[in-house]
């Protein structure tokens, strides 16, 4: 095989991102005011240099269109959300993960949008580990805090949880379990302090500082 | 100067058969065309003065083309013929993981509850009661907030209405639209501020289990 048929390869490879990036300028096209488009476009690129997915931008100049929303409250919007994808790899970077997947970023943006701070994403996700990815560990912690588990408890809850050593599928169910709570009177802090302590008594590694902590496969 | 030699004679000139097999008649013949040859051989050659200039600047011109050095590392071999298997092979793995369809499952039972439909992708399904509502549809970032693209269906005579979407591992936003009109956040699920004074609801599902928070 000569290099001709490698260039052709190559090209067929690198085909489906640039497809991607056309498809961007497609989703916006005729959806969202021109003057918007550009505007969401250029955030866009910003988000790409600084290695940001992309698509959430897209989504939510997508969802202020369809809304009905006026287009000078679009942009902010669009600008509010490359914030918290920035902040949120940043809290990645404290953490000790120096590439963060798109979904992780994006979980630690979310969970920033549902009202955790900067500090708490970067203490969950350092506390993430092989089997307790911090993607999963922010989704679980975003979820939380959208239905109404203060930040302190959130933060407590999912560290406990990943540092009980359990199966993931234990910290996945927090939220469920928090909101059968809620649906039986308790509140949400109340709930959540409470499977904390459950997690506490499971607790088979030693918190930081106090021994050797879960591995997190990202740290260099 | 042009001599038909005996093709035997031909074959020792050539050094392909010793002189001495020739047949009597034939060794005459093959020492005179070897006392002809052996003269020309000594014939003295004069080379032009400027061939090697002019043999070295074809070299240059032709090594100098970068149109001719481009097409010839172009098509140059560089891989060993097995290389195009596993190039295949590759391609074939790439393409499966690129573009693998969502995997089928049978939907869940609550909203929004799930069935994993394969490692990466659940069946969600949403539900939400309203009685007097016309026409439900679901829009999120799942569906590019299309509120056309997912109508839900009215089951029952108590104003449910329900559908289930296959959903790939992440977080989506979602509401519900009324009537075309109205925004309605799910009231099963958590919510966040959609950035524009409303709610969202959100769903997410885990890249490593295909689960439903």
């Amino acid at each position: 095989m000569n290099r001709a048929f490698m260039l052709l390869g190559l090209t067929a490879f690198t085909a489906p991102a640039l497809v991607a990036q056309e498809d961007v300028a497609a989703r916006l096209q005729g959806r969202v005011p021109p003057a918007v488009a550009a505007a969401v476009s250029a955030l866009i690129d910003t988000a790409r240099a600084r290695g940001l997915p992309g698509t959430p931008l897209v989504d939510k100049a997508l969802e202020g269109a369809v809304k009905g929303v006026p287009a000078e409250r679009i942009v902010p919007a669009v600008r509010t959300v490359l914030d918290q994808l920035n902040a949120s790899a940043n809290a990645l970077h404290d953490a000790g993960i120096a590439n963060p997947s798109d979904q992780a970023v994006e979980a630690g943006a979310f969970a920033i949008a549902a009202g955790m701070t900067v500090s708490d994403v970067a203490a969950i996700a350092g506390t993430a580990n092989q089997g307790h990815p911090a993607a999963v560990a922010l989704q679980v912690a975003g979820a939380l805090a959208a239905l109404g588990v203060p930040r302190p408890e959130t933060v407590g809850l999912v560290r406990a949880e990943i540092q009980s050593g359990r199966p993931l599928g234990d910290l996945v169910s927090l939220p469920g379990q928090v909101q059968a709570a809620m649906a039986g009177g308790a509140l949400p802090a109340a709930a959540a302090a409470g499977l904390e302590r459950a997690a506490a008594a499971h607790q088979t590694t030693p918190p930081r500082g106090q021994g050797k902590g879960p591995v997190n496969p990202h740290k260099p | 100067m042009s001599q038909a030699f005996d093709p035997r004679v031909k074959q020792v000139l050539d050094g392909e058969r010793p002189a001495g097999d020739l047949p009597l008649a034939l060794r005459a013949e093959a020492e005179a065309a070897q006392r002809v040859l052996a003269a020309l051989d000594r014939r003295e050659v004069s080379l032009s003065p400027q061939l090697d200039a002019r043999v070295m600047a074809a070299v240059r011109r032709r090594a100098a083309s970068p149109r001719r050095r481009a097409w010839r590392w172009f098509t140059a071999p560089s891989v060993p013929p097995w290389g195009l298997a596993a190039a295949a092979a590759a391609a074939f793995v790439a393409f499966l993981l690129l573009f693998r369809p969502a995997s089928v499952g049978s939907p869940g039972a609550a909203s929004p509850l799930a069935t994993a439909a394969g490692p990466e992708s659940v069946y969600v399904r949403f539900v939400l009661t309203a009685p007097t509502a016309q026409h439900v549809a679901l829009a999120g970032t799942f569906n590019r907030w299309d509120p056309s693209a997912t109508p839900l269906t009215r089951v029952g005579a108590e104003g449910t209405w329900m559908v289930t979407v296959p959903l790939t591992a992440g977080q989506h936003q979602y509401a519900f639209v009324v009537d075309g009109q109205r925004w309605v956040p799910d009231p099963a699920a958590p919510k966040v501020d959609d950035g524009f004074g409303r709610k969202n609801s959100v769903v997410s599902v885990t890249p490593t289990q295909g689960r439903v928070l």
